[in-house]
């Protein structure tokens, strides 16, 4: 520690460092616990590449954001499978590709649901979920893709 | 500092799907995100989305941390990253007043820096603390309350002499000094944030 440090700075650091902890709320400190309920998935990592949003930040698209009837759109990829969706205003609507059946998940803080994805692969979610929501699609073929978490 | 061996045994036992390990980890650096957050002036639905992200992300990478003991570092700048998110999110949607303005909007490296020296400071103080004696824990945490406690309360509540407050405190203090958990405080190259007298 500090060598410089007398007893007065000593126990100043010390309350500084106990009020640092003090002011976090438990719920922050239980929602970090609670993650580890995540180690060790057995699914493959899709990523987002892209997002219609930041999209929308890069030049020409802007004025196009001012509409509100844009639907935003999101894609997820991953090596086996990618995971497009959109946002409707009751609803997620989605396509996975390559087409196929499935079943995909949706799973929240508060729980998981799950919906058919059809032959073609395309999958409604209603309501849109309370974010922020992550998806796992299990393919009838195997395949297991989860998305990162998604807040809307 | 950097090769704190708490924070790479902690990352290990996380790792190896010990969920004590993992809790230990949130606890210790679960104020980094928040005082993080705090910068950003977020508000507790923020903090919450943040916060799920951080840790989430932490899970995923629990096995693949290059250095484990860079932790701090990854942390900080994750949580850093998802602010940003969060703020420039606000911004677009006008859902916020102006409040935010002041709010940083780009990565900061020095702030950065500084919260992890302050967050590793701060939890190697607290594991000092929590390995005293549990009188020496009363004797200092009545100490340092805020509002703080006059040595007449301390000497009710403890059933101590007034005049025994003094020495003890020392006392008390200089086993904190020898902890194990401040050894890594020593390095030169650090420089603390605030309370550091420079020579």
């Amino acid at each position: 520690m500090p060598d410089g440090w007398d007893d007065n700075e000593l126990l100043a650091a010390l309350g500084e460092a106990v009020k640092a902890r003090r002011t976090v709320l438990e719920w922050f400190v239980e929602t970090g616990k609670n993650a580890y309920a995540w180690h060790n998935i057995d699914a493959e990592l899709a990523q987002l590449t892209y997002d219609s949003d930041s999209d929308a930040d890069r030049g020409a698209a802007a004025a196009v954001r001012s509409e509100s009837a844009s639907i935003r759109a999101l894609t997820f990829t991953s090596a086996r499978l990618s995971i497009e969706l959109e946002v409707a205003s009751d609803s997620l609507v989605g396509q996975i590709i390559p087409p196929q059946a499935g079943t995909l998940e949706v799973h929240t803080t508060g729980g998981v649901t799950s919906s058919p994805v059809d032959e073609i692969g395309s999958f409604a979610v209603t309501p849109i979920p309370a974010s922020p929501f992550r998806l796992r699609c299990r393919t009838e073929a195997g395949t297991d893709v989860l998305t990162r978490w998604i807040t809307l | 500092m950097r090769d704190d061996p708490t924070v790479v045994a902690l990352v290990n036992r996380a790792a190896r799907g010990d969920p004590a390990g993992w809790n230990e980890i949130v606890e210790r650096y679960a104020p980094l995100v928040w005082a993080i957050c705090t910068r950003f002036q977020l508000s507790n639905h923020d903090r919450e989305d943040v916060g799920q992200n951080v840790w989430l992300l932490l899970v995923e990478q629990l096995g693949k941390l290059r250095e484990p003991a860079a932790l701090p570092g990854w942390l900080a700048t994750t949580t850093h990253r998802e602010c940003l998110r969060v703020v420039t999110a606000a911004r677009k949607s006008e859902r916020l007043g102006t409040g935010l303005d002041d709010a940083p909007q780009f990565v900061d490296n020095t702030m950065i820096d500084e919260e992890i020296l302050m967050a590793e400071r701060n939890a190697a103080l607290r594991t000092a603390l929590a390995e005293l004696p549990p009188r020496g824990r009363q004797l200092l945490a009545m100490l340092i309350s805020d509002p703080p406690c006059s040595y007449a309360e301390i000497s009710t509540t403890l059933q101590i002499p007034v005049g025994s407050i003094g020495p003890l405190r020392a006392r008390y203090l200089e086993r904190l000094r020898k902890s194990s958990a401040l050894a890594g405080l020593g390095d030169p190259d650090v420089h603390w944030a605030k309370d550091e007298k420079h020579a």
